[in-house]
């Protein structure tokens, strides 16, 4: 096989790329809203970017322009970033509730 | 244009996935039921123990862990998903010339800055 | 760029100063390099110089374009900064552990603010958006014992990064239907697309509408402003503060300069019934929302919300060009500064009362004339109370809106200013009608310069109010 990456992600029909992409960032969206550990949500928001992840880099095969792919780059990068903070924040809170369950962080009512 | 379907698939295309499917699963049933058929089967109380050697666990595994090994981990996620940007410098590395170079020094000058920022402020010390 | 290029150096260079145990110096040095920055970006405003020019700059491939636009919205950001850092001195003070830390953060997020109103590709937008709001999540926390502060960090994280995950499928949707991250290249794109197209151009109106969810949060308009009460009371005041300023006039300025080069022309009957939608929701949620609450974090909270509704009248009002660019700058620089006066007064007033509904500022006229009156200024110019900067801000707004004929908005909007009125005047009561209460009497202690600076953002609110030709020229 002498394929190409991108002549390889265009076997497959473009809408499958964004049914997929979409179908998880569905599933991203729906564990956000209703699970209620923060570190689950947290994943379900991962779920999300990966779903963002896939979307453009298929359209960037697609259209072949480099720059969709530079984006994902740009992306996990700063999802990294985020974890860091996000689990930061987690394991403060954990020290302080001995949890992690958001139902317990009522102190301040919505 | 864009969205416009590039190949037309049937059904049929999908047979070589069932049949690896079938045959995974056959398999797993097969080796299920001739290794439970073949092999010899003897019963005793050391036997069944989940552990039959090494020594005896102790505790539960899901003690708290130092979070200190939270932090090592996470300060390896960072600077180990910087590296995702040196791959298209180095594969460009010819065409983006002495500014690219010097771009990235800076780069890891900036990477370095916050390396140093961490050792200074004792976080990978493992003693305290 | 130079402002920059100053604000991630001295970032930098500040946590290293934070080892020397020199913790005097670090508020001083940050005030400096804010100052610097100001001075630098305000003396190379040129103001006559074409308004904005979208794909000048040379940064990056034209990503970043540091034309008028973005250096007035950088100034007014800067500025805001520069007049809220002095009421942190209680942190220098304590000797707080991690004092150089929460000004590198401050000023990281600054730059991220400052990419926001200066992008020009997607990318760097993106970028900016995290700076900001990455550094907001872990300031939103910096008070690490006090549950309320915890709980308001991981609120606005796990919200702020599941909008994030929106804007992003958002962009990826619009990158699928343009082919470019680019601003002016994807306002050619859209344009390129014929109306009746079944598949790119339901692909770009679900983008753009993701991308409006993302900025709502971001902003906190209605219907997406939930977070936005809870977060601002747990926070830290002095980074309520700079919540409530500094982000709103950044994503407000980089979402204007989206809808307007990108998304201009007819693709506005798309995004306009939408947007208005949202603009009716938030200034009603706004409005009545601040009038049931007890608590002055909070009731400043919903009055940032029905601020972002005013604001979103420039967006819907964005054919008028310079008319409504001029209305956003106007309309932010007199609210950011009265709103650094009114939660400058709450935080001195914490810091000894340790409380900050209306009761715990009872009786503050007596003790401290110029903290009443300073909030009372502040109040009054929220309100948009002629004399006071918020009057011209408000006034602007509505006349860019009533010019491309949203005759209904404005008088919605007058009326729900007429209600902002009444809570506002609530705290003006406590301070004035309502003895101290026991044992909290006394004088609440104010440092000699924070005086100064708090005289200066009076003075700012009614120089504003009564000469508002003093920043005329700049759009």
């Amino acid at each position: 096989m002498d394929q190409t990456i991108p002549e390889v992600i265009r076997t497959i029909p473009l809408q499958y790329y964004v049914f997929f992409a979409t179908a998880l960032f569905a599933i991203g969206v729906l564990g956000v809203l209703t699970r209620r550990n923060a570190i689950i949500i947290f994943m379900c928001v991962e779920l999300m970017l990966n779903a963002v992840n896939i979307l453009l880099a298929a359209f960037s095969a697609y259209r072949a322009d480099p720059n969709g792919q530079v984006f994902v780059f740009f992306i996990m990068a700063v999802a990294a970033a985020e974890v860091a903070v996000g689990l930061g924040i987690i394991v403060m809170i954990y020290r302080n509730v001995q949890n992690t369950d958001v139902n317990l962080l009522d102190r301040l009512k919505w | 244009m864009l969205l416009a379907t590039t190949a037309t698939y049937q059904p049929a295309d999908y047979l070589p996935i069932l049949i690896q499917l079938g045959l995974a699963l056959a398999f797993v049933a097969f080796s299920m039921v001739v290794s439970h058929l073949v092999g010899p089967k003897r019963h005793s109380k050391v036997k069944d123990s989940s552990f039959e050697c090494g020594i005896e666990s102790v505790g539960n595994a899901r003690t708290p862990i130092s979070v200190k090994y939270f932090l090592t981990a996470i300060l390896f996620v960072l600077f180990d998903v910087e590296v995702i940007f040196m791959y298209p410098w180095a594969v460009n590395f010819r065409e983006l010339g002495t500014t690219g170079f010097v771009e990235m020094l800076l780069f890891m000058g900036l990477l370095l800055a916050g390396f140093y920022y961490i050792i200074k402020k004792g976080i990978l010390k493992w003693q305290n | 760029m130079l402002s920059i290029i100053l604000l991630s150096v001295s970032g930098l260079a500040n946590l290293f100063l934070g080892f020397n145990r020199s913790n005097r110096l670090i508020l001083p040095f940050v005030l400096l390099v804010l100052a610097a920055v100001l001075g630098v970006t305000v003396s190379g405003i040129d103001t006559h110089g074409a308004l904005a020019v979208w794909n000048q700059s040379p940064y990056f491939t034209g990503m970043l374009t540091f034309d008028r636009y973005a250096q007035v919205f950088t100034g007014v950001m800067v500025l805001t900064t520069l007049l809220l850092l002095p009421f942190s001195q209680k942190y220098v003070r304590d000797g707080n552990a991690n004092l150089a830390e929460y000004y590198s953060i401050l000023l990281f997020s600054l730059v991220g603010g400052i990419m926001m109103v200066s992008y020009n590709n997607l990318l760097i937008f993106f970028l900016g958006v995290e700076t900001l709001s990455i550094a907001m999540y872990v300031l939103a926390g910096s008070d690490k014992s006090n549950l309320r502060s915890n709980e308001a960090a991981l609120k606005y994280f796990l919200m702020g990064s599941f909008t994030t995950g929106i804007l992003l499928f958002g962009i990826a949707l619009l990158y699928g239907a343009t082919g470019t991250f680019d601003l002016a290249q994807m306002g050619n794109a859209v344009r390129a697309i014929p109306a009746a197209d079944a598949g790119l151009r339901p692909m770009m109106h679900i983008g753009l509408l993701l991308m409006l969810i993302g900025v709502g949060f971001k902003i906190s308009a209605a219907p997406f402003h939930f977070w936005t009460p809870d977060v601002y009371e747990g926070t830290p005041t002095l980074f309520t503060g700079y919540m409530s300023t500094v982000v709103k006039t950044a994503g407000v300025a980089g979402f204007f300069k989206l809808l307007f080069v990108a998304f201009g022309g007819e693709t506005i009957e798309f995004w306009l019934p939408t947007l208005t939608a949202m603009l009716v929701l938030t200034l009603f949620i706004g409005n009545v929302g601040a009038v049931a609450q007890t608590n002055a974090k909070r009731m400043l909270a919903y009055s940032s919300i029905s601020h972002a509704g005013y604001l979103l009248l420039a967006l819907v009002a964005l054919q008028s060009g310079r008319l409504s660019v001029n209305a956003i700058f106007f309309y932010s620089l007199a609210y950011s500064v009265a709103t650094v006066a009114a939660f400058a007064v709450l935080k001195l007033v914490h810091d000894q009362r340790e409380r900050d509904d209306y009761d715990g500022l009872n009786g503050l006229a007596r003790t401290n004339p110029l903290l009443a009156f300073v909030m009372t200024v502040a109040m009054l110019s929220l309100a948009g109370i002629p004399l006071t900067g918020g009057f011209f801000g408000k006034f602007y707004l509505f006349s860019a809106a009533a010019q491309e004929g949203h005759i209904g908005l404005v008088i919605f909007a007058v009326v729900m200013s007429a209600v902002g009125i009444f809570y506002y005047l609530r705290p003006i009561m406590a301070m004035y009608m309502k003895p101290a209460a026991e044992g909290s009497d006394a004088p609440v202690f104010v440092g000699g310069f924070q005086s100064a600076v708090l005289v200066l953002l009076v003075a700012l609110t009614v120089l504003l109010g009564v000469w508002p030709g003093v920043v005329e020229g700049m759009f």
